[in-house]
Formats: structure tokens, sequence, C-alpha cells
């Protein structure tokens, strides 16, 4: 599904390079997360992916299409982001939803665009809230409603960065099991960052740990051993099973 | 959830149409306002075409020009502040950001003190002033100058990409930049010029002619309608560059359009009326504490808003200066000002949207 070919990007033209040749795969409904500390070049690899960010070589191809070489709207019809810190402006909630239409309708938005916003509005739960400003809603809400958002673009890859960055454990919880349900039910790739090693080993089907703007290992759930995870966060860590899970322990 | 939406989108085409009718009814007003102190029904004799030639002319050429100008100035002027603030991420911003308003100020200032009155010209001698000077050559001059500093400011950005703080500051120094030179050369010009100079830089609405009118009412409208078109886009920036980039919007593209169409409807207002300050940032700010930041409703408001504050201000300056009309960039802040404080340490429970 998402093909990345070492890629490369830098800040400005003498910065150091945040990403230096990034290589990674991802196939058709899998669920992808990107592990690494800080700095490692985590959100600077999604905001490539994104059109955010140019990179100054590398290729991405999406179902066999150059990403990168896409126009910004036609990027949009494909992968939809969810960032790290959403912020809105003073809107309703319906129409920041309706606003992940906007690479679809351009400058007037039709039934079909409102439709589907009802939609979307609806599978997050969200339906109470349609005339709320956006701006009054708690920390949680405001995350659900950049998902919705988000879906409201119909995207075929949906790239979260941190989903859990700043929610409780219920929200948190609620956040990634939406995710997890998109890929399986709707067959939506999901590429996403997150901090926590455990919630990630529960909820991801292909890892990738980053060391210094590098994908250093590239493996499937089975595969991530303490080593692994060890070198990339600098720490002692081994996998430990309780009941059918696998938990991270560190010294 | 549909009923509700329902009362939001009603709430909002309500305070429109009341906007729209306020406005026409202030123009309307404006018409029976005035030093020349006609009658009510003198006035409405005139306006039908009838009465003495004097009276006809103080309304064809005065009145109904002043409104109109107030119309078109206000509403531009307030557009183009709410599309600042918006693609820049920058309350503060008003429609002189990129520097218009000062190198409208210099380019009519050069005009009216360098080659009107006679650089360095001994004696103050009055007839330099009117004869040969075309009318329009401080406004010309005015413009050509704003659009150049425009296109400087904008030139200079494209190198970091149009990135907001830099587009400000770079607004800023080019801004002092003019401002320096409007400072040297009134040091070097004779009293009259001096004068002729200052007062230009006031806002006056009385220099309207239905032909700057129909140029700052084009400007108004078609800049104006292109921002209403990219309403959704505005909207996507409200969520940061970022988010907005990740929803297929062209945020460079749209930045450099918005900012270049912004400044030269600033640029054509400044150069037919002088400087008429603040309209630009207490118009949009109320219209979106009061309806909340989609840009759907936020552009007619902030537009109609302007038109409003400009028309009231004008009428105020008519009524009030005996005989003369006080000008109007020093009544709209006059007025403006204990408004927009009002309006923003009214703390409101919940802000509305």
């Amino acid at each position: 599904m998402l093909r990345v070919e070492e890629l490369r990007f830098r800040y400005g033209k003498r910065g150091g390079e945040v990403l230096r040749g990034v290589s990674l795969t991802l196939g058709e409904g899998e669920i992808g997360v990107l592990l690494g500390k800080n700095g490692a070049g985590k959100t600077t690899l999604l905001e490539c992916l994104l059109g955010i960010r140019r990179p100054q070589s590398g290729r991405v191809f999406f179902r066999g299409e150059d990403l990168l070489a896409m126009k910004q709207r036609e990027r949009a019809r494909r992968v939809a982001y969810v960032p790290q810190n959403i912020r809105f402006g003073a809107l309703t909630v319906f129409d920041s939803v309706l606003l992940g239409r906007v690479s679809r309708f351009g400058s007037r938005c039709g039934e079909e665009d409102r439709q589907c916003t009802r939609r979307v509005l609806e599978e997050m739960g969200l339906e109470d809230f349609a005339s709320r400003n956006v701006e009054e809603l708690s920390g949680g809400e405001r995350q659900k409603v950049a998902v919705a958002r988000a879906l409201a673009q119909e995207p075929q890859l949906l790239i979260f960065d941190e989903p859990a960055g700043n929610l409780d454990i219920a929200n948190e919880i609620l956040i990634l099991r939406e995710a997890a349900r998109l890929a399986r039910e709707k067959g939506i790739g999901v590429l996403t960052s997150l901090h926590d090693l455990d919630r990630a080993l529960a909820f991801g089907d292909r890892f990738y740990l980053m060391k210094d703007g590098v994908v250093k290992y590239h493996a499937a759930r089975e595969e991530v051993s303490g080593d692994m995870l060890g070198d990339v966060f600098g720490v002692r860590a081994r996998i430990a099973a309780l009941e059918d899970r696998k938990i991270v322990l560190t010294d | 959830m549909k009923r509700t939406m329902t009362s939001v989108r009603r709430r909002e085409a309500c305070v429109l149409s009341l906007l729209a009718l306020a406005v026409l009814a202030a123009a309307v007003a404006g018409l029976f306002v005035g030093p020349s102190r006609m009658t009510l029904s003198e006035t409405l004799a005139a306006l039908r075409g009838q009465g003495s030639a004097a009276q006809l002319r103080i309304l064809r050429n005065i009145r109904i020009p002043r409104i109109l100008a107030a119309v078109a100035a206000g509403a531009g002027l307030s557009v183009s502040g709410l599309i600042m603030q918006t693609t820049l991420h920058n309350p503060m911003a008003s429609p002189s950001t990129l520097g218009v308003s000062n190198a409208a100020v210099f380019g009519a200032n050069l005009s009216i003190i360098a080659f009107a009155g006679g650089f360095l010209a001994t004696g103050n001698n009055l007839a330099n002033y009117t004869v040969g000077a075309n009318p329009y050559a401080a406004g010309a001059m005015a413009f050509l100058f704003s659009t150049l500093s425009v296109l400087l400011v904008l030139g200079l950005c494209r190198v970091k990409n149009y990135s907001p703080n830099v587009v400000v500051l770079a607004g800023v120094a080019i801004g002092a930049l003019w401002t320096a030179a409007t400072t040297m050369l009134q040091f070097y010009a004779t009293d009259v010029g001096i004068s002729a100079a200052v007062i230009w830089n006031f806002g006056d609405l009385g220099r309207a002619t239905w032909r700057s009118d129909g140029i700052m009412l084009a400007a108004a409208l078609l800049g104006t309608g292109y921002f209403a078109l990219r309403s959704w886009h505005y909207n996507a920036l409200l969520s940061g560059e970022e988010s907005a980039r990740s929803l297929g919007v062209e945020v460079e593209r749209l930045r450099f359009v918005s900012l270049l169409l912004a400044s030269l409807i600033t640029a054509v207002c400044v150069s037919c009326l002088g400087v008429i300050g603040f309209v630009g940032i207490i118009c949009p700010h109320v219209s979106k504490k009061l309806l909340g930041q989609d840009h759907r409703v936020a552009i007619p408001a902030s537009a109609l808003g302007g038109s409003l504050l400009l028309l009231l201000a004008d009428t105020l300056s008519r009524s009030a200066g005996r005989g003369t009309a006080l000008p109007v960039g020093a009544i709209t802040s006059l007025l403006g000002a204990p408004f927009f404080l009002w309006i923003i340490f009214l703390e409101k429970e919940g802000a509305r949207c």
C-alpha cells in the first residue's frame, strides 16, 4: 500500500539531516507504528508523507502512485492527518468536520458533503455536539473531532502523530480502538507514532523503530525484541508475556 | 442535531440581514446630514431632482459620493484586515501590515511637496500648489508607492515561503523605511507644503468623487468575491498551516494571493481617501467575537461592519464639525476604540460560535 524509499530531509540549507534515508513499507489495511526517541524524525517523516514538508530526495509510492509528485488537493483525497496538538478556531463541530471535505468540494460544500459529515459524526458518537463550538470541548472530545474530520476526507491512509499525546487513558483507548476498527473494517491503512510501548505492541501490526533519522529495525509484531527497543531508546528493555499480551519491562 | 445546526445558521442569517439593514439605514440617514444644513424637505426635493442648483450639487457631488466611499472603503478595509489576520495567524495584523499606508503617505507627500509645491522652494507660494497640479497626482503617486511596497515585501518574503512572522516583521521594517523617508521629505518642505501634506494624511471621505468611488467599489467587490470563494480555505488555515496543507490547501499560494489582494484593496482606499486607521482591526474582531470565525459568515459580516462604522463616523463628523467635516480617520478611532475595548473585555459565558 505504502512504500517509502530512501527519504532524506533537512531543515534549511545548512541544517543537519533529520531523515537520512528512511525506507519502509506498509501493507493493505495494516497498522504501522513508528517508535523512537524524541528527535528521531518520526513527526518529520509523517509530515513529509503528507506534503507538509518537502523532502530533498527519496520517493513515496501509494498504491502505485507517486505521492510526492501529487498536488496537495489530490494527496488530501488519499491521505488524512490527525496532528499531535489540534486547533480548530471558533467553528462549530459540524463545520470543523465538514472542513475535512474541502479537498473534495473546493469552494462550496454540497448536500453529499453534509451527509458524509453527519454520518461521520454519528460514527464517532459526536452527533449531540454538532452545533457546539469546538473550542469549548475537552481535549478528548477535540481529538475525536480531529479523527472525525480526517474520516470526512474519506482517506485510504490515515496518519496519526501521537494520537494519545494528551489524552487520559479512557480516551486514548477509545481513539486507538477506533483506528484499529477503521483498519480492520474499512481496509484503511493506519500509520502512527506512539510513545507508549505496551499500547503500541497491543495495537500495531508492523513496527518501524527509528533512530537518528533512519528506520533501524523493520519488524512485524512478533519480531519486536527487547534488544531492538533497548538499542533504539538507549535503555535496557525486555519483553514479557502477561496473559495473552506483551509488555515491555525497562530498568 | 439537524435542528440545532439550523438554528445556528438562522442566527447567522439574522445577524447578517440586520447588519445589511443597518448599513442601508445609515446610508439613507447620511443623505440628510451635512454642514450645509439643508432641511428634510429640501433634501427630499433635491433627491427628486428639484431644488436649487447648489442643493443638487451638494447632494450629487458631495453627499452621495461620500456615502458610497464610506460603504466601499469601509468594507474593503475591514475585509482586508480580516484576511490579513487569518493568513498571518496574527490578531494584530491590519490592512496596512505590509507597509501599504506608510508607502502611500510617502508617495502622496512626495507628489505634494516635491513636485506640485516645488522642492525646497523659497517662500510659501500658494499658487505653486494649484498651478498645473493634477488633482489625481497625489493619489496616483500614493498608489504607485504602496503597490511598490507590497511587491517589495512579498518579493522579499518569497525567500522564506511567506512565513507569517517574517511577513509581519518585513512589513514593519519596510513601513519604517517609508516613514523615515517621509520625515526627511517633510523636514525639507516649506510650511505650506508640509501642511498640505499633513492634511492629505488625514483620512477624509470628502475627497471622494464618482470616479474614485467606482475604483474603490470595484477593488472591494473583486477582492471580497475572491475571499468569499476561498472561505473554506481560510477556515482550514485556522487550524494551523500543517493541518491546512493536510486538508489539501496550497497554503503558500493562498497566502500570497490573499496578502496581495488585501494590500491592493487597502492601497486603493488609502490612495483615494488618505489614511483611515483601525477599521480593519475593529470590525473583523467584533464580527469574530459575535459570530465565530467561520469565514463564510465572517467575510460578509466584517464587510458590512466596516461600511457601517465608516458611515456612522462620517455622518457624525459631518454633523459635529461646525461648517466643516472632521477627518473621518480620527472619528473611527474615537468611536471604535471604546466599543472595541468593551467587546474585548466583555466576558461572555462560553464564547458563542
